[in-house]
Parts: C-alpha cells; structure tokens; sequence
C-alpha cells in the first residue's frame, strides 16, 4: 500500500498503541523480567514493594516476573491460532461462496459441524490425545485452537463472496478472461479486507480467552508460563480468598486490556482499508463547532445562519 | 387560477459539511412559484437541484445544512409560512396536507413488508384522526382510480406492481391531502419511455383537475419542455437561466443551456455530428473562480473567469440569465447560437 | 495487425434463445413456468458498423449481449465467429474472450473499487499474453486512445476519485486492450451525466471507424441509437419485432410497437402533437400464443392473440413481425390452420 496514513480516530490510535505494548512485551518481556519467575526463594505473599511490583506468590515467586514471561507464551500462541483459523475461514469460505453448487454444499455443512460442536469440550478432548511432548509447542496447541475456531469467520465471508460475486465488477474481470482462483483472491479477497481483518481480531481475541481457559482448567502443561497458568496456581492456593490481588489480578486485568486493544482497531479498520472511506466523514467537532444539533433530525434539516448563533428549534 | 405565489426563495444557501470542510452545495438562488404552476428544475451531477428543492422542504440529510436565505410558502389556509424558522410540530402539520413530495424510486420508497392499502391507510389517519376505517379504503380507492389503477391494487405488495405501477402509486399518495405544491424528484427516470409519456399526461390530467402546482427535477431537458410552464437550469449549485419553457428550448442564452441541448441527439432531421459539453461535471470542492462553467464555455472570455456574472431579469421579458455576455457592460457581439429571437430551426436542438 | 474488410460479417447469431425457469405465482406449490428471455434471435455484427438494439427493460437485450459474450448459454440456437460455428457446449475461453467484449452500463460498479485503475487496466493485458515489460507501455497507449491524457494520472487513481464519463471511457479502454474484433456495449451511456453522454458516443463511432470493429449498442434511448447506429433491431418481450440494414425505421416504423415507441419519446420540436395512449402494459402482459405485443397494440387483428406472427419485409432492407404487413396469403394458411385445429378440438369434446 503505497500511501499508508496513520487513522484519524482517536480511539483506533489507542487501540493500536495498546497492541503495540503487548507486541513489544512480548519481545523483550523475558529481557526485562528482573528475576526468574520459576525461582521461589522470595518472601511468600509479599504485597507489592518495590523489589517486587506484584509482590510475590504463596512460594515466593515475583508475579511480575511471571506476568512478563507469560505474556509471551500467550500471545504467540493465541496470535497463530488467530492466524491459522482466519486463514482456513478464508478458503473455505471464500471458495464455497464464489465456487457454489455441491462444493458449497459440502463445505457448508462442515462449517456448520464445526460451529455446532462446542469449542471447548472439543479442546480438552484434542489436548489429551497430543503426545506429552508436544503440548508446549506453540505451534501445536495454536493449530488445535484453530481448527475449532475457524468455522464462524467461514460463515461470515461466505455470506459476504456471496454478495459480492454478483457485482459487475466480478463480471467484467470474467469477461476479461480472468480464471476463477485469481478473481477469488484478487478482486474478491481485497473487498474482503475489512471484515476479514475483524473476523482475524476477534479470533485472536478467542484464542486468548481459550488458550487461558486450558491453562487455568490445568489442560496445558503446567511449567510453561502462560497467563492462565499464573491463575491456575493462583487458584488452588486460594489466592482470591486471601486477598491477594496482586497475585489474581494482573492476568485478567492483561486479558482484559489486549482485548480492549483488538476492540478499538476494530472500530478503525473500515476506514483504514476502503480507500473511498478515507476521506473521512462528518466531523463532530466541527459540526459541534457550528452550532448543528447533535444528531439532526430526519425532516428537519438544520438551519445555520451565519449571522446568528445555533441552529433549529 | 390566481396570479398567487405560492413559493418565494430568496439568497439560499445550502452546504454539505460543516465549518471548514464545508462544501456550498446550493449557492445564492432566488426564485418564486406561482400558484398551479409547473416548475422545471434541470440540471446533472453537482447542479444542486436536489440539496435545493430537498432544502427548501427542510428534508435534506445529514450532512446537508441549511446556512443561509428565507424560504417562505403562501399556502391556503395558513398565509405566510417561513419553513426555517419553523418548529417540527408546524412544519408537520403543513407536510402533504400542503405540499409532498415524490421520490426518484418508488421501490425503496414503499415498505415492501406492507401491502399498498395499509400505506395509504396510515397517511390518511395520521393527517385526519376523524376519518372511519371504511371512509379510509374508500378514499384510498379514490386515490388509486384518479391514477388509474384498480381498486384491488391496494392488497398487493411493492414487488408485484410494476415500476410504472409503483410510481403511480406514489403519485396518488402524494396526492391524498390535496396538497398545493407536489415535489417530483426524477419521477420518470427509471421508467421506460412509454411508461414515462403516460404518467407525464396523467399528470398533466391531474394537474388539470386539482390545480396543484408541481415542481419537476430532472436531467431530461426536452421531456421539460413540453411538461413545464418556466424552466431552471442549474450548474454548480447556482441558477445559470431561467425562463419560459418554449422560449428556453428555441433561444437559450446561456451557453450551459445551449451545451445540454445540444446533447439530446435529435429523433428527426439531420445527422450531424454533436459536440456535447467538454470537460466534466464540476467538482463542488474545488470550484474554479469565477463563473463555474468558464472552463467547459466555448465563450469564456477573462472576465467569466474573475468574477462570478450575477443573474440577472431581462428587462420586459420573464427570461433571467447568469451570463456577462448578456450583460449590459458586456460590449461585443451576442454569438449567433445565443441570440434573442431566433428563427426556429437554426442552431440549437434542430 | 492486418483489418478486416468493412462489412464482413464477425459474429452471428442464429435463432438464438435462452430460457430461464421460474416459479410460478400461484405460491409455494405452483408450477415452474419457463419464462423466454431472448427468443429466436437473428444478429449478424459487422466489421467497421454499429447495431443498435433497442429495447426497454424486459426486452431482454441486456441478455442478448449477454449471450453474444458467452457469459451466459443460450438453451438454443448457434453463434458464429468469423465464419466457424461456436462449440456451444465447452466453456468459453480465452480465445473467444479476445475476439469479443462486452462494456457494461454502471462504470463504477464494473470497476473494483478497492483497486487501482492501474490494475484493472493492467490484468486483461496480462491475461491475454503482453510481455511484463511492455504492459505499462500499451497501458499508456490504450488510454491515450479514448483521449484520458496524461495516462499516469488515471492509472494511479482508484475508481472512485473519477468522473462517471471518465470511468467510462476507462471501461471501453479495458474492453479493447485484449484488441477485440467485436465490442458489445450494454446501455454504456445510460448511468451518465447527459453532457458526457455524446463524447462517449462519439469515441465509440470513432474506435468503430478507424479500428474496423463491429459494435452492438444496446439502449433504450432510440435518439442515441439514431445518432451512432448503421442498422437498428428493436426487441419487445424478448423477440426482434422489427430490424431495418439503416435507421429507416426510425423515421417510418412499421410494427405498432416501435411506433409507440417513437411516438412515446419526448419530441420539443413537436409539442402538442396528438398523445398516443396505449394499454398500460406491466411484465404480466406478454402474450406468449401468438404476438407477444398484441395485448397492447391498437391495431390488432383477432389472429394476433393465437399466431406468432411471421418476419416481413415492409420495405427495401427493413422487416417487421407483424400480421399488419403480411401478405394475403400467409395470413390465409393460418386462418385454414385455425379452422382445422378448432374442429379438431371440438371433435374430442
């Protein structure tokens, strides 16, 4: 994209500046980690203090420490699953809503299987059959998160290459000549920006939730430091009822935070893909600005005079 | 029929946009209606015939604002209406019991979950709560026969009429009150020719038995000639020419006037070979100083592109236009294509 | 690249016809109707010569062309290309894709609008085998060639920063880059402001002209279709109801159809001429025994309503399907035909 400007919206920038804290967290998290979150030889459920800005664990360990290595092993996880299920919505649903008939048929009914099933039973039962081994691997447990969270974005651009298969403008690149794949993926795909951007968002936002989920149900391997795992040992030292919110606190006030982040880009994204949104709409400053109502009325098309002040009754 | 205004415009500006991003969609324009009239309103892309007439009946849309000018209607019953300074409550009251409107496309008008009859219901309760549900339908009845459709047309939906069906449908709605002033908003563009050239003599029909008078947008100039009794050219969201309709169509004196003419390939005569109007529709933002239309006017001279030529009555005739050659300071020679009292057949249209 | 001489036939249609099954309109359980869209259609496109077919919505032109490009099958009938049959039944491919082309009537939507200009000028030529290195270059050229100068500038814009006129002429530049023999044009001028609408009219007849293509114009304004056309084909309800090798029957229609037409559009230099009214009509009042238009036509005869009627010649070079202008004895043969198949019928009874 040769003119790439950064969005007006006020909300689409924080939202970014908040993704762009996690991302950097989760490159140098581990660097900055001031002590090793496996080490339990601190005070026990110290408050926070300066040595330790979370304070410390039932065995001593620095949350702090804990929440900066977590935070990578989330992220990157729930990022490839976020990745790898938007990418298998895009065939499926794309190639079943331009290519139609019995593909779209069969196609349909197994996005609706998999929409059907519940994810998470699902999750647990996919989890226990991997090799022991393979359960740290990112990879891995992002690819079992994405096959159970892929079905919905598939459903989404379905409808969406339905309707917009019927445009003239697909009709022209096939009076061209165009063969059916490069219309799919060049003419059809780039419309498609904007919801597949949203559908990639929320995805990541699943796998975050769901990754958590595993790990603080005690699924996933328990020595790994995830976000979920602080919680899991935060839980069965009851943690909560002995009031130690620095100890519980901090991953879901994480979790809560990125998905505000993800929200708030999303409410940009239309604006930043669609070249013809660009231009931008209506400021409401400047219609503020002019005395305009708020919201005008349908059927009562405010009247500004410029000699006099605000507009209509 | 009185020599009654009914309609009296003066300075009204529109713009799309607020403060600086403002763009004046309808610049400066000034006019009166009178009483049974037909009123023609042409004009194409960015003309402003539709931010001007939608204005005037303060049913423009966000962001279209109204910044400047007076509207005042002279309606019966109600004597000076001034339609900005109105509250919603007055303004409801006068809308289609005094003046409505029909839209471009009757399809995206009409709910097309309801049947037709429930449609004409709800208009006439909401403006008379006294009429009986039986005194409803026949009067919806009425409505229909007056535009020739039948009665069993008020079961059906939107989608079973045909588009010809449908706009008469509109017609008749708008007409349900009696209202003095029907707005038209391209009522015949997406209608086929045939279908066009009935609904345009019903309406003339109608116009015969109601008195109503009739604002008309559209881009079709000839389709205006014959249907109107004054016509308006717009371009750039000012009045270019206005005059009567016949006089418009055998001796327009803006050059805009004479380009859009000379666009309607004739059915009969000659082939010759037409120019058009070179250039393209304006673009609102970024207007040219001057008179909008110096950039496309084989005419243009240096004053066209300094300053912006007032529109001005042509003494003793009731023919305005915005144009310095037909200004007193303006000293040469009218071109030909442009001159008063042309012989039929020559230049223009022909 | 060699011309082809002016007035060879390129393309031609052959009784051509597609049919679409529809529901009926009783409800959910009534009977599937097959409803003709284009019927027996007969066009020949020459080199260097405009058709206009003219027709309103329904006529069924837009699937005329539509079938011309193969976009669309026809049910029955045959194409022929440059004098060989068209093998109906395989896809069509990217030979016949450049030798025909189709322009279509809303030049925003026919261009993707997340896209550059550069783009979708860019890919026909690629599709169609120019080297990578030259594709700019002829992008240029194309352009310059439906006069949009400087061609950089339109290249690097997206459709929306455009004039409809402009987008147009963009179209028609797409249309030819893969260098078409045939250049079908679908209401090309209708979605644009009436000033630009000559300019693309006049391109068109110019392309015609010096590039010795053969064009199929298709619009429902019979004015426009007299400015550019060489030969005119009117279509009612899916049928050619009147055809003539030069716009004559524009000036002496002979089927009751087209005379409505003309009489319909709005003539300045004529006014207060006597209004003609017809029957309101509504897609419902095609009669599918005999004229489709005899519901309609004021001059109907009683066996319009159960006999198709047949193609007439109602002057040098111009043809009518009308029982009006047939002769005594082809409407006699089916009078007798009537006659019999009535006894027949009330035989069985």
């Amino acid at each position: 994209m040769k003119h790439l400007q950064l969005p007006k919206s006020l909300k689409v920038r924080i939202g970014l500046a908040g993704l762009g804290m996690f991302i950097l967290l989760t490159i140098i998290g581990p660097w900055i980690a001031p002590y090793d979150p496996n080490y339990t030889g601190f005070a026990q459920n110290a408050s926070p203090s300066w040595n330790h800005l979370l304070g410390t664990t039932i065995q001593g360990q620095d949350v702090l420490s804990q929440l900066l290595i977590g935070c990578r092993s989330t992220m990157v996880v729930s990022f490839i699953a976020g990745f790898l299920a938007t990418i298998i919505s895009i065939v499926i649903g794309v190639a079943s809503g331009y290519v139609g008939g019995k593909a779209d048929e069969g196609l349909s009914v197994l996005s609706n299987v998999f929409l059907a099933i519940p994810g998470l039973p699902l999750l647990i039962v996919l989890n226990s059959y991997l090799p022991a081994g393979q359960q740290t691997n990112p990879l891995v447990i992002g690819s079992v998160i994405a096959l159970t969270g892929w079905a919905w974005g598939a459903r989404v651009l379905r409808a969406q290459t339905l309707s917009l298969r019927d445009r003239d403008f697909v009709e022209a690149a096939r009076i061209i000549g165009e063969k059916r794949v490069r219309i799919m993926f060049g003419e059809i795909g780039p419309n498609l920006l904007p919801i597949l951007t949203s559908s990639l968002l929320f995805t990541i936002l699943y796998a975050v939730g769901v990754y958590t989920t595993l790990a603080f149900l005690g699924l996933t391997n328990v020595s790994t430091w995830n976000w979920g795992t602080m919680l899991y040992w935060a839980q069965s030292n009851n943690a909560g009822l002995a009031g130690e919110w620095w100890w519980v606190g901090p991953p879901g006030i994480m979790i809560a935070l990125i998905g505000t982040s993800l929200a708030l880009i999303n409410f940009g994204i239309d604006e930043f893909i669609n070249p013809r949104l660009r231009a931008g709409g209506v400021s409401a400053k400047l219609r503020r600005a002019s005395g305009a109502p708020r919201r005008p009325r349908l059927g009562l098309t405010p009247v500004l005079h410029k000699s006099t002040e605000a507009g209509s009754r | 029929m009185t020599d009654k205004t009914i309609l009296e415009v003066q300075n009204f500006d529109v713009d799309y946009g607020y403060g600086d991003a403002a763009v004046r969609a309808v610049s400066d324009v000034s006019f009166t209606l009178g009483a049974s009239k037909v009123l023609g309103v042409a004009g194409e892309s960015g003309s402003g015939k539709s931010p001007l007439v939608y204005g005037l009946t303060r049913l423009l849309r966000e962001p279209g604002v109204i910044v400047g000018g007076e509207v005042k209607f002279h309606l019966d019953g109600e004597g000076e209406f001034d339609i900005l300074s109105a509250s919603e409550e007055e303004i409801r009251k006068i809308r289609w019991s005094h003046i409505s409107i029909v839209l471009q496309s009757a399809l995206s008008a009409l709910n097309p979950l309801r049947r037709i009859g429930r449609e004409f219901d709800e208009v006439l309760r909401v403006h008379d709560a006294n009429l009986s549900k039986e005194q409803r339908r026949e009067r919806s009845e009425e409505l229909l026969a007056l535009v020739g459709l039948r009665p069993d047309r008020l079961r059906r939906f939107p989608h079973e009429l045909s588009g010809g069906q449908r706009q008469r449908i509109m017609i008749a709605m708008a007409l349900a009150l009696r209202p003095e002033l029907v707005i038209m908003d391209e009522p015949t563009t997406a209608l086929d020719v045939v279908t066009q050239r009935e609904i345009v003599s019903e309406l003339a029909e109608l116009r015969r038995q109601l008195g109503f008078a009739m604002i008309f947008i559209t881009h079709d100039l000839s389709l205006l000639v014959e249907l109107a009794d004054d016509i308006m050219v717009m371009y750039a969201g000012q009045i270019v020419e206005r005059a009567p309709a016949k006089e418009l169509h055998d001796a327009p004196r803006h050059p805009y006037t004479l380009g859009l003419m000379n666009s309607f390939p004739p059915l009969h005569g000659e082939r010759t070979e037409l120019e058009g109007i070179p250039g393209s529709p304006p673009d609102l933002k970024a207007l040219p100083t001057g008179c909008p239309f110096s950039p496309r006017c084989a005419f243009a001279m240096d004053k066209c592109r300094q300053e912006r030529p007032p529109l001005v009555l042509e003494a003793g005739t009731e023919h305005s236009v915005a144009c310095w050659l037909h200004d007193s300071s303006y000293q040469g020679a009218v071109p030909v294509e442009l001159s008063k009292r042309l012989a039929k057949n020559s230049g223009g249209a022909q | 690249m060699s011309q082809v001489e002016t007035g060879k036939t390129l393309l031609e249609a052959k009784a051509l016809s597609r049919h679409f099954i529809v529901k009926g309109d009783g409800g959910f359980f009534s009977k599937r109707k097959s409803i003709a869209a284009v019927e027996g259609a007969d066009v020949a496109l020459r080199a260097g010569k405009i058709l206009a077919v003219v027709g309103e919505s329904g006529s069924g032109k837009s699937v005329l062309a539509r079938l011309l490009s193969r976009i669309v099958s026809p049910t029955s009938g045959e194409l022929v290309l440059n004098g060989e049959t068209v093998d109906l039944k395989t896809q069509r491919d990217l030979a016949y894709a450049s030798q025909v082309q189709l322009v279509l009537q809303d030049p925003f939507a026919a261009m993707n609008p997340v896209r550059r200009v550069g783009h979708s000028l860019e890919r026909p030529l690629s599709i169609h085998g120019v080297p990578e290195d030259e594709i700019s270059a002829r992008a240029h050229e194309i352009l310059e060639s439906v006069s949009l100068t400087p061609p950089q500038q339109f290249l690097d814009r997206y459709p929306h920063e455009l004039s409809g006129g402009q987008l147009q002429r963009i179209n028609i530049a797409r249309a030819l880059a893969v260098k078409p023999k045939v250049l079908l044009a679908d209401e090309p001028i209708s979605m644009l402001d009436v000033s630009v609408r000559l300019g693309i009219l006049n391109l068109l007849r110019s392309l015609c002209d010096d590039k010795n293509l053969a064009i199929m114009y298709i619009t429902h304004d019979i004015a426009s279709a007299r400015y550019i056309a060489d030969e005119v084909v009117v279509m009612y309800a899916g049928q050619i109801v009147e055809r003539s090798n030069d716009t004559s029957l524009i000036n002496s229609p002979q089927h009751p159809y087209t005379q409505l037409l003309i009489a319909s559009v709005p003539d300045p230099t004529n006014l207060g001429a006597e209004v003609v009214k017809a029957p309101s009509g509504g897609a419902a009042a095609f009669n599918l025994n005999g004229c489709r238009f005899s519901p309609r036509c004021s001059q109907a005869l009683a066996m319009c309503a159960t006999n198709e009627p047949p193609m007439v010649e109602v002057a040098p070079g111009q043809h009518a399907k009308c029982w009006l202008h047939a002769s005594d004895a082809q409407r006699a043969s089916v009078t007798i035909s009537n006659k019999s198949k009535n006894e027949m019928e009330s035989k069985n009874v």
